[in-house]
């Protein structure tokens, strides 16, 4: 974590452990998140990715352990935390624009900051023309960027992304992964993105997490230096994937 | 190419439901005219629109004009259905969220439940009177079911995703179930007012049946009384004129209510 040094640290989680019963599922976990970090979490599957998730984002209290956000206890009421979720989340009864502005509208954000808000975020993920549309009428990719403006729009400081992308076809997922870095660099929002898909991790982060099978710890830390926009194809891209990938296989 | 069934002239198939609606008429009236059937077990058809005609304007012999036992069965119906409504969709709800709820209210309710309506008339009688307000109540606990079984069911049905996502941003269980469960509800709280429309209709006329001074029931137990069997379809028309009558105002008002909500 050394790099990290330099920057603040925004969210710190410390001996996280869950138990099911007696089963269990998450064993003394530690980490931190640098403010603004774009941090992506990979594990092999099964590996209690979701329990961790949903620990994360306190939707299931921690047998030990707590997790810290600007030195305070996580609290969904008094932090922002925003969720997207693999499944579509999109409200049906609510238009495209209606369904972004739904996590302000729980925050109470005032009227007129919460349009002009909404206004540069539809800019940001480009579904301005989409506002008055409901979720019936627009694919399924769309679907999921509403979802993910939806998330950045309350200025999370934490979001958190459970593989957004995992049920899209690949030049789609390439394309809302671009976008994904950019909205992340315009907004500097502190991110923990999960996925099973170790070239979308090494392309979008800046450090990632890899998780061991159950009981789930963290195996190893990787930092992503490479510059951005990334190339899968650069030999060091291919490198990183290739460690990364080993300590999913190897343990 | 169509996804409709079968293909076909479509001037042709205007006019099939006119054409087989004639022909039921036509063999009605031909088989009670040629005595297939006896007069004085069935009316022709002429004989009920003649009777139609008449107690448009006349109370004899049953003591009230066709309007009159229209509006009179109208009005109890309505008076029940809509206490059904407003008692049976909140309750409905907040039943299918809130577990306090479903604690205080799903045992009494499911002893309630499987009484037929019907069976509650003697007792609507004692309690009420043959009056509109021993009607209303057994419209209302025929109403109240499937009012409170819908919107309960709508309530559970919201997808776990939308409450989890509105839990990670804070929302309180009122705002959830304000903003997320009762939207989503709506169309099962839709299918359950047409449903309880259709319970409480019947109802309605089988308390008229047995405790009445006037309505569409009334009216046929007259004619059973009186040996008119051309007032007892009359009364039987009625009742099946008004029921989709009522049904279609009801799906309006659906139609404008959920206009914004498209599935």
């Amino acid at each position: 974590m050394s790099e990290n040094g330099k920057r603040k640290v925004k969210v710190s989680v410390n001996g996280l452990t869950k138990k099911f019963g007696d089963l269990l599922v998450l064993d003394d976990i530690s980490f931190t998140v640098a403010e603004g970090e774009l941090l992506c979490i990979v594990g092999p599957t099964g590996c209690g990715k979701t329990t961790f998730l949903n620990l994360l984002s306190r939707l299931i209290p921690p047998t030990r352990g707590n997790i810290m956000i600007d030195g305070e206890e996580a609290d969904p009421k008094k932090h922002n935390i925003s969720f997207v979720f693999q499944e579509p989340s999109c409200m049906p009864w609510r238009t495209v624009k209606e369904n972004i502005a739904y996590g302000m509208e729980v925050k109470k954000v005032p009227r007129d900051e919460l349009e002009s808000r909404l206004k540069k975020i539809m800019d940001l993920v480009g579904l301005s023309d989409s506002a008055d549309l409901y979720p019936n009428q627009i694919s399924s990719s769309m679907e999921q960027r509403v979802a993910i403006a939806r998330a950045f729009a309350v200025n999370p400081d934490l979001l958190l992304m459970d593989e957004p992308y995992g049920q899209l076809d690949v030049k789609l997922r390439y394309y809302l992964e671009d976008e994904l870095v950019r909205i992340w660099r315009e907004l500097k929002s502190t991110v923990i993105f999960v996925t099973h898909n170790i070239e979308e991790a090494v392309y979008l982060a800046e450090r990632i997490l890899v998780l061991s099978n159950k009981p789930t710890t963290v195996k190893a830390e990787v930092p992503v230096g490479l510059p951005r926009p990334r190339d899968f194809r650069d030999p060091e891209f291919v490198e990183i994937r290739k460690r990364v990938t080993d300590l999913i296989k190897w343990w | 190419m169509s996804d409709k069934p079968s293909s076909g002239n479509s001037k042709v198939l205007k006019i099939l439901p006119y054409l087989s609606l004639l022909t039921v008429l036509a063999v009605w009236e031909l088989i009670v005219d040629t005595g297939l059937v006896p007069n004085t077990l069935l009316a022709t058809p002429a004989q009920v629109l003649k009777l139609f005609i008449y107690k448009l304007n006349h109370a004899d012999p049953d003591g009230a004009v066709l309007i009159v036992h229209v509006l009179t069965s109208v009005g109890e119906a309505l008076t029940g259905y809509i206490l059904a409504l407003l008692i049976g969709i909140p309750l409905g709800l907040l039943m299918g969220w809130f577990v306090v709820a479903e604690g205080l209210v799903r045992p009494i309710f499911e002893m309630i439940r499987p009484i037929p309506p019907v069976a509650w008339i003697p007792l609507a009688i004692f309690w009420f009177g043959i009056g509109l307000t021993g009607k209303a109540f057994i419209i209302w606990a025929s109403g109240i079911v499937p009012c409170v079984i819908n919107s309960f069911v709508g309530v559970r049905m919201t997808n776990p995703v939308y409450i989890r996502m509105a839990r990670t941003y804070g929302a309180s269980d009122w705002e959830i179930f304000r903003k997320i469960c009762i939207p989503s509800a709506l169309p099962m709280v839709f299918g359950g007012l047409q449903v309880a429309l259709a319970a409480s209709w019947t109802a309605l006329v089988a308390a008229e049946l047995i405790a009445a001074d006037a309505g569409l029931g009334f009216l046929i137990t007259m004619g059973r009384r009186l040996l008119m069997p051309d007032m007892i379809v009359l009364g039987m028309i009625m009742v099946g004129l008004t029921g989709v009558a009522i049904g279609i105002i009801i799906d309006r008002v659906e139609k404008r209510l959920v206009a914004g909500m498209r599935r």
